[in-house]
Formats: structure tokens, C-alpha cells, sequence
């Protein structure tokens, strides 16, 4: 019974999307985590009968026909690249984008990767890297008897150094955009890796034309609202217990016909 | 064969169909922009010869599905944030050529951007505004899209989104990913109105739907209970028949 099927299709997406919004509020407090949605399509058509078909020699057309749908699938979990809310920690290794950008990151086998985590520390040579030791490029080493550092808007990394007055340039961070940031993947540990359908990146100054600028002693919170998150969580819950209803009543009729005719 | 059983099995069988067409009304209650549909019946007459001792023809009727109504209502907008969500409000449809170069309508109008800074769908169809499709690049910035679909960027503007309309749109045939096909000619719409970052939630109304499946489900069970009685008048019919001639 096509019935079944419909439903059943129904309740798996249903499931999906339960399954994103699980992931969005686990996430709601990892830092420069974006939020996702699933996003649905209707299934393919069958055609019983045809709108427009002619229905006699005058050129009178049948004014509707019979589409009959087989359901739903999940087309894409996209994500929503929106800023998230900056809040403040007083740790000068954390750095927050305020507009569009990535950071970049050199993995330890030598690939790219991109983050907008900016929650980094100095390793043991003094390199500013991620929280899991990996190096923000391009690679900007902090003196050990630095007194205090700077990281301005424009990404410029200076140190006061003890008995100097001017600060001393370290290194410049640098951005990273991309055409269509939604099309990133997501590797875990806050990371995106380039794809052929997010487009090549384009590295770019800090507060330039289309770049975000760096927020000193700041983190980016995740862009997950929990109020929205849960009403969506309910509507999800709501729509699958509905397909579970067809299917029930897909059941109760081939009861009803395998009981025709059997006293 | 006995008429009951086969006026029953026209209900039964247009029965059966209904329910495909409630559960993929159900199924789809969060696809963007979809359209509910509900299926359409007709009354069939057959004329039969008259029985003996009935003086004129006898009519009996059978029900057959005639066709899908496609509930055209706009569905309610809701806000997603994404800078390339639109939702139309009011009469339109977006034009998009698919990845194999054929034309197709749709409301639904959760785009991306696809590598090549081309505004597409999830599939890969490219949008189309008035001179084609529109590409963004970097140095834009950040995108607003105007309610008549005009999209501007920092350097400047873009393109327009393209909106149209068609004579008859319940003529129009789906093709699965929201997406319809016609014969028919566009005409662009006069006034387009769209909102940004809002989509176009699908019209289904539970409520309306879980008692249509109610209704179509004591329907069915109405007739085999129908179908059953006349089976039992037939056994009936036979024993005390077979009774007599014992």
C-alpha cells in the first residue's frame, strides 16, 4: 500500500530534522558553532492522469489530472552562517570575527583548514594555535618575555616588550572568505575544510572590504537560538506522531480488507 | 458479477487514493511552499436493463477519482535569517533552469550560493532574474534583496529576481523537489513582493488533514462491512436455496 510508504518517508524526515535540532542544542554553547536546518522536498509524481489531456475533438482539455505524490526526503542540512553574539572573557588569545571570515589553520599534515572559533593559546614554542595545537597561519611566534599583547581590529599582532616604548609587530592574521560559506564541511572540533561547491578561498585583510574585523579578548557564542530551537523540536515531534496516524490508518484499512469476506 | 460488490470496490479502490493523497499532504508538512492536494470525485452512471418485473431502466452509480485539487492558499512565512531565503507573498513563482537546461517554476525559495558565486537551489538550478542568473563575488559584501526582488550588493546592484505567473497555475505539473513544469506561457508579475530571509512554510493544516484521513478510513470500513453484508445475503441466498432443493 502506497500509503506506508508515504508515511513512512514522512517519519524519516521527520527524524532527520529531530536529529539536527539535537545536534544545534547540544551545541548551543560551543563557541562559533553555526546552526543547521534540514530542508525538505517533495518525492517524485506519479501522473494517472494528465492535466490538458484533450477530452473530445472540439479541443475541450481536462481542466485537472491526477498527480498522485510518493512523499518526502530530506534535500539538504544547510547551515546558517549568521553572526553569533560576542561576549567578553578577558583572555587575550581569544579572538572574535565581528562580520564575514574564517580564520585559517594549518593542520598538522600540512592541509587548510578554517575555523571561526577563535579560542587559541601560545604552545610550548610560543606559536599562537588552536586549542588542539594546531598553528593559525601564517604562524606568528610571541616572544617569551613579551609583557602583554595586542591584536588590533585589522588583525595585527604586536607585543610590548619590557624596556621598549613602541610595541613590536609580531605578524599579521589574516581572513579567509568564501563565495558560498554554506557549502564549508564541517570536519568537528569547530573546523570546515574547502569544497568544490563552497568555492576557493580568498584570503583578505581584516576590516577591508567585505571582511569582518578581530575582536581582542572576545569569543563568538554559538548562533543557536534555544527558544526557536525547541518550537521547531516541537513541530518536528508533532509531524512525525502525525505520519505515525497514517500509517495506523494505513494498517486499520488493510485490517478492514483482509477481514472482507472471511466469517 | 453483483452490482453491490462492484459499486463497493469503486468506493474502495477511490478510497485507497485518497489516503495516498492525505499521507503525502502529511508527509510533506514541512517542505517549503508546498501545496496541499485533495483528490476529486465524480458520480459514474451505468445504465442497467431492467430486471424482471421492473418496468423501466434501473441507474446505478459508481464513484471514480477525477482528479488531484492542488489548494493554491499561500502558506505562512517564516524567518530563517539566510541572506538568500526569499518568500513570495502574493501571486509568483521564481523561474529556475535545472542542471539539464529545462525551465521550471517554483516557490520555494531556500537558495544558496553554489561555488561559482551563482544563486541556486539545493539541486543546482540556477535562478533567474531578469537578464539571467545572478552572480555574487566577495567584494559585494553583504546582499539585501529588495521586495521587488532586486538585489544589491556593495558594488552596486546585481539583478532582479524574476517573478511569474501563469493563466491557469492549477494546470501547472509538479515535478517533485518543489519544482513544476507548464506548456504555458509566463507573464512576469507586475508587482512582485518578496521578504528576505523569511521562506514560504507548506499549507498543509493538520487538523484538516487527520479528519480527511478519519473520514476516507470510516468510509472504507463502511463499504467492507457493506461488502460483507451482501456476501452474507448471498451465502444466505445459497444455503436456504440449496436447502430447498435437498
Amino acid at each position: 500500500m502506497r500509503t506506508l510508504d508515504i508515511a513512512s518517508t514522512g517519519m524519516m524526515a521527520q527524524q532527520t530534522n529531530v536529529e539536527v535540532i539535537a545536534n544545534n542544542l547540544a551545541n548551543m554553547n560551543t563557541t562559533g558553532f553555526k546552526q543547521q536546518r534540514a530542508e525538505f522536498q517533495d518525492l517524485l509524481y506519479q501522473n494517472i492522469e494528465q492535466a490538458g489531456a484533450q477530452t473530445s475533438d472540439s479541443g475541450t482539455v481536462l481542466p485537472m489530472g491526477i498527480q498522485l505524490g510518493s512523499g518526502v526526503r530530506t534535500a539538504a542540512v544547510s547551515r546558517i552562517m549568521t553572526q553569533g553574539d560576542l561576549s567578553n572573557t578577558g583572555n587575550p588569545y581569544d579572538l572574535a570575527i565581528q562580520g564575514s571570515g574564517f580564520f585559517h589553520i594549518t593542520m598538522p599534515d600540512g592541509t587548510d583548514a578554517y575555523t571561526r572559533a577563535g579560542n587559541f593559546a601560545l604552545s610550548p614554542e610560543g606559536q599562537i594555535v588552536t586549542d588542539k595545537g594546531y598553528t593559525v597561519a601564517p604562524g606568528i611566534a610571541v616572544p617569551a618575555n613579551a609583557l602583554s599583547i595586542t591584536v588590533n581590529a585589522q588583525g595585527q599582532v604586536q607585543a610590548s616588550m619590557p624596556g621598549q616604548t613602541a610595541p613590536q609587530t609580531l605578524g599579521q592574521i589574516e581572513l579567509v572568505r568564501f563565495p558560498n560559506e554554506g557549502g564549508l564541511a564541517a570536519q568537528g572540533d569547530n573546523l570546515f575544510t574547502e569544497t568544490a561547491s563552497s568555492g576557493s578561498a580568498q584570503a583578505g585583510v581584516p576590516g577591508s572590504t567585505g571582511y569582518g574585523t578581530i575582536q581582542q579578548n572576545y569569543l563568538e557564542t554559538a548562533n543557536v537560538n534555544p527558544v526557536a530551537e525547541v518550537t521547531a523540536l516541537i513541530t518536528a515531534q508533532r509531524a512525525y506522531e502525525m505520519n505515525s496516524k497514517v500509517v495506523t490508518a494505513a494498517d486499520n484499512m488493510m485490517q478492514t480488507t483482509s477481514r472482507m469476506g472471511g466469517s | 458479477m453483483d452490482n453491490t460488490l462492484l459499486i463497493s470496490l469503486s468506493q474502495q479502490l477511490a478510497s485507497y487514493r485518497s489516503m495516498d493523497v492525505i499521507a503525502n499532504n502529511i508527509a510533506n508538512i514541512n517542505t517549503p511552499a508546498f501545496k496541499r492536494e485533495s483528490m476529486k470525485f465524480e458520480e459514474y452512471i451505468q445504465q442497467s436493463q431492467p430486471a424482471e418485473g421492473e418496468t423501466g431502466p434501473q441507474q446505478i452509480s459508481f464513484v471514480q477519482d477525477k482528479g488531484t485539487l492542488r489548494d493554491l492558499t499561500q502558506g505562512a512565512l517564516t524567518h530563517t535569517g539566510a541572506t538568500f531565503d526569499l518568500a513570495i507573498s502574493g501571486k509568483g513563482y521564481f523561474t529556475i533552469q535545472t542542471p539539464n537546461g529545462d525551465t521550471r517554476y517554483t516557490r520555494n525559495g531556500h537558495f544558496t550560493l553554489d561555488g561559482n558565486g551563482q544563486v541556486v537551489t539545493e539541486d543546482g538550478g540556477v535562478l533567474q532574474a531578469d537578464g539571467g542568473a545572478v552572480t555574487v563575488t566577495n567584494d559585494d559584501g553583504d546582499i539585501h534583496i529588495a521586495q521587488d526582488g532586486t538585489i544589491t550588493g556593495a558594488r552596486g546592484q546585481l539583478g532582479k529576481v524574476k517573478l511569474v505567473d501563469f493563466t491557469n497555475d492549477a494546470a501547472l505539473k509538479k515535478e517533485g523537489a518543489s519544482l513544476y513544469s507548464t506548456d504555458q506561457q509566463p507573464n512576469a508579475v507586475e508587482t512582485p513582493v518578496m521578504a528576505q530571509g523569511s521562506l514560504e512554510e507548506s499549507n498543509v493544516q493538520p487538523v484538516v488533514e487527520i479528519s480527511h484521513m478519519l473520514d476516507v478510513l470510516r468510509a472504507y470500513q463502511t463499504t467492507a462491512s457493506l461488502t460483507q453484508s451482501q456476501e452474507d445475503l448471498m451465502r444466505n441466498a445459497i444455503d436456504k436455496l440449496g436447502g430447498a432443493a435437498n
